[in-house]
């Protein structure tokens, strides 16, 4: 039976308009329900059982004491504050970086698009722990980097770029970069060459062009790119563990943790809606403001 | 005021310009005309510095301003899509160039006042542009452009995304604004009634270069070459020959000869000569109600050759008909208006008349010697002689 089948075809037809549009809808709201929306009430419903030493909770039980730890401990305070400041400053250099990037594919021609472009797509291909196993190649102390730098004199002693904060932040910035680099650029593809002449024409130079045309058009791309940053820097696991000192513990790591050493589920699954919480009301917070213009909201 | 010399444009192995160099006097009106690819907008990118001439140089006000970017000339460019900034109002537009120049905002403030109060848009000061009609965007733009008071003003092809009736008015608005603001305008079109509307002076492309550039009047009645001729209008060239050279009196393929009021020194019998002859000069009539000499040569070197012709085909056209008729081998159209053509009802005849049946008809070849030279001959009834053509 193909989708092309007339009696389906028939059948679909016969339907009022609403419910054609929810029958083309369904597949993807079963998806969404079967891959999220359960497995969040799941974790939901897990947050409020009691939490138990001799298991990982207790079945059938309700209780806050998963949030009465997340709220009590100051050891929790202290990872989310510094998850959520790794989020913003990472989404603020990764957002930095990918305006800048894909506004110099923008201008580029030719191969050199293409290559800037590609830099970005190609980045993509590769997994996560061997673009991590990169970032330590490159930035290490022995690494081609810091090799480069003293070679050329610049540096007398190699700078410590992994195993700490800067290098949890660095390869953060590897993961996320390129997609907010594809983000900007997908928007910024769309801004006409005839406004920037105008803007020029109009007595704008270089830097005023970008600040006062470009930066406005990119808007919307800036907020994706900032939106998809954010996001996936609050939920960083394997960056900071991986390529920071061990002490860069964020909300990521440490339900990991109480998941999987302490068996605490109930406490994991309460930092883990809190964690969610608060970042769908920075998202909400965030995008209210970036969007004045009313384009992502509606 | 705008000085170009011996300009060039490339692109690879594409010249866009080629050579084009001639001068806009202060406060003129000049528009360039030409087909699409004939380099007209590139000489406007060029002077406003969005190309960079491969040769030649460009001044203005004396400056050389050929290597300066474009936010240092002071030059200022409506688009052909008016490219206003869609993140800001329409105020915010206007006063875009002032705000990169760095006007005081109170001075900004008056300055825009006064420019949108110029373009009739007064009111619209918070309008976003997509909330603007074709036009008030038109108007939006020009204002933008005339607000830093340019001391040239490029518009390429600003009025072609309007529709005609719009179009029309604000060719005369721009008209208007110019007379009052006396700002140079070099404007670049297609549409040859919008630069006869437009310009004191009339330059053609054509293939990267410039043709001709003269006041309108002499650009339509005396043109450089055969392509100038073919491009404003429509006309009937005619392939003559000279018969004596004497005159000189040229044979045409309708079977009549007739002197034409030329200065035939150059001319030998036999040489081919291209006659243009302009359907707005030649008068048409049914068959029968002309006499039956066939020339005639008038007083004040006006002179009237006769044709019978066979109607082929009439088309009505509103405030014209366009009757293609055909004279011994070769065919030729008249466009008589409405009121001047034969009435309707003949023409009605001959256009629903079954194929074979055919109409007859004498069409006067009514010439005037407009300008006479060995080498540009033109009658109205234009000549041109092959070596130009």
């Amino acid at each position: 039976m193909s989708l092309s089948d007339a009696r389906w075809t028939r059948a679909f037809a016969a339907l009022p308009a609403r419910w054609r549009t929810v029958a083309l809808l369904a597949p993807l709201l079963i998806l969404d329900g079967v891959v999220f929306l359960v497995p969040m009430g799941y974790l939901f419903r897990l947050s409020l059982a009691e939490r138990t030493t001799g298991g990982a909770f207790v079945e059938g039980s309700w209780s806050l004491s998963g949030y009465e730890y997340v709220a009590e401990t100051p050891l929790v305070h202290e990872i989310f504050a510094f998850t959520m400041g790794f989020a913003v400053l990472v989404t603020a250099l990764a957002v930095a970086v990918a305006v800048a990037y894909a506004y110099a594919a923008w201008r580029a021609t030719g191969w050199w698009r293409t290559a800037l472009l590609a830099g970005a797509v190609l980045s993509l291909f590769t997994t996560i722990v061997v673009k991590l196993f990169a970032v330590v190649l490159v930035f290490s102390p022995r690494g081609v980097l810091n090799d480069l730098l003293v070679g050329a004199g610049v540096l007398t002693e190699p700078l410590l770029l992994v195993d700490n904060p800067v290098g949890a932040v660095i390869a953060q910035l590897y993961i996320v970069v390129p997609y907010a680099v594809l983000a900007v650029y997908a928007v910024l593809s769309t801004l006409d060459d005839h406004l920037v002449e105008a803007a020029r024409d109009l007595g704008a130079d270089g830097p005023a062009v970008f600040r006062e045309v470009v930066v406005p058009h990119a808007r919307p791309g800036v907020a994706v790119a900032a939106v998809i940053s954010f996001t996936w820097s609050v939920g960083a696991y394997p960056a900071p563990l991986l390529v920071g000192s061990g002490s860069e513990q964020t909300n990521a790591i440490l339900v990991s943790q109480l998941l999987l050493a302490e068996f605490d589920w109930p406490a994991a699954a309460a930092l883990a809606v809190v964690t969610v919480a608060v970042v769908l009301a920075a998202l909400l917070a965030g995008l209210w403001r970036l969007d004045d213009g009313g384009e992502l909201l509606g | 005021m705008l000085e170009l010399d011996g300009l060039t444009v490339t692109y690879g192995d594409l010249t866009a310009v080629d050579d084009v160099s001639f001068t806009v006097a202060e406060g003129e009106f000049c528009c360039l005309l030409g087909p699409s690819g004939s380099g007209k907008s590139t000489v406007l990118r060029a002077v406003s510095g969005f190309e960079t001439p491969a040769a030649g140089r460009i001044r203005l006000d004396g400056a050389d301003v050929t290597e300066r970017p474009p936010n240092e000339r002071d030059c200022s460019m409506v688009f052909q899509d008016w490219a206003l900034f869609p993140y800001r109002s329409v105020r915010e537009n206007v006063e875009f160039g002032l705000k990169m120049d760095g006007v005081p905002a109170t001075e900004r403030d008056a300055r825009t006042d006064e420019m949108l109060e110029l373009v009739e848009m007064a009111g619209y000061g918070d309008s976003r542009p997509a909330q603007l009609s074709g036009g008030q965007k038109q108007r939006v733009a020009l204002a933008r452009s005339l607000a830093l008071d340019p001391d040239l003003l490029l518009l390429d092809e600003p009025l072609s995304n309007l529709d005609r009736r719009l179009r029309e008015t604000m060719q005369l608005e721009l008209k208007r604004i110019h007379d009052r603001v006396g700002t140079t305008m070099l404007y670049v079109t297609h549409d040859q009634d919008e630069a006869f509307t437009l310009g004191e002076r009339l330059g053609v492309m054509n293939d990267g270069r410039l043709v001709q550039l003269d006041a309108p009047e002499t650009v339509y009645d005396d043109p450089t070459d055969r392509f100038v001729e073919s491009f404003l209008g429509t006309t009937n060239f005619v392939d003559c020959r000279v018969v004596d050279e004497r005159g000189p009196t040229l044979g045409t393929p309708f079977g009549v000869d007739f002197e034409a009021p030329i200065d035939g020194a150059g001319l030998a019998t036999g040489d081919a000569v291209v006659v243009s002859l302009r359907p707005e000069r030649l008068s048409f009539a049914p068959a029968g109600r002309v006499g039956a000499n066939s020339q005639a040569v008038g007083d004040g070197g006006e002179a009237t050759v006769s044709v019978t012709t066979r109607v082929e085909e009439t088309v009505y056209r509103g405030s014209d008909v366009r009757i293609r008729l055909s004279a011994g081998e070769t065919t030729l159209f008249v466009e008589p208006s409405v009121a001047s053509a034969p009435a309707r009802a003949t023409m009605l005849e001959t256009r629903s008349s079954s194929p074979g049946r055919s109409f007859r008809s004498t069409v006067i070849l009514r010439y005037r010697p407009i300008w006479t030279s060995p080498r540009r001959i033109t009658v109205p009834s234009r000549l041109s002689h092959p070596a130009t053509g």
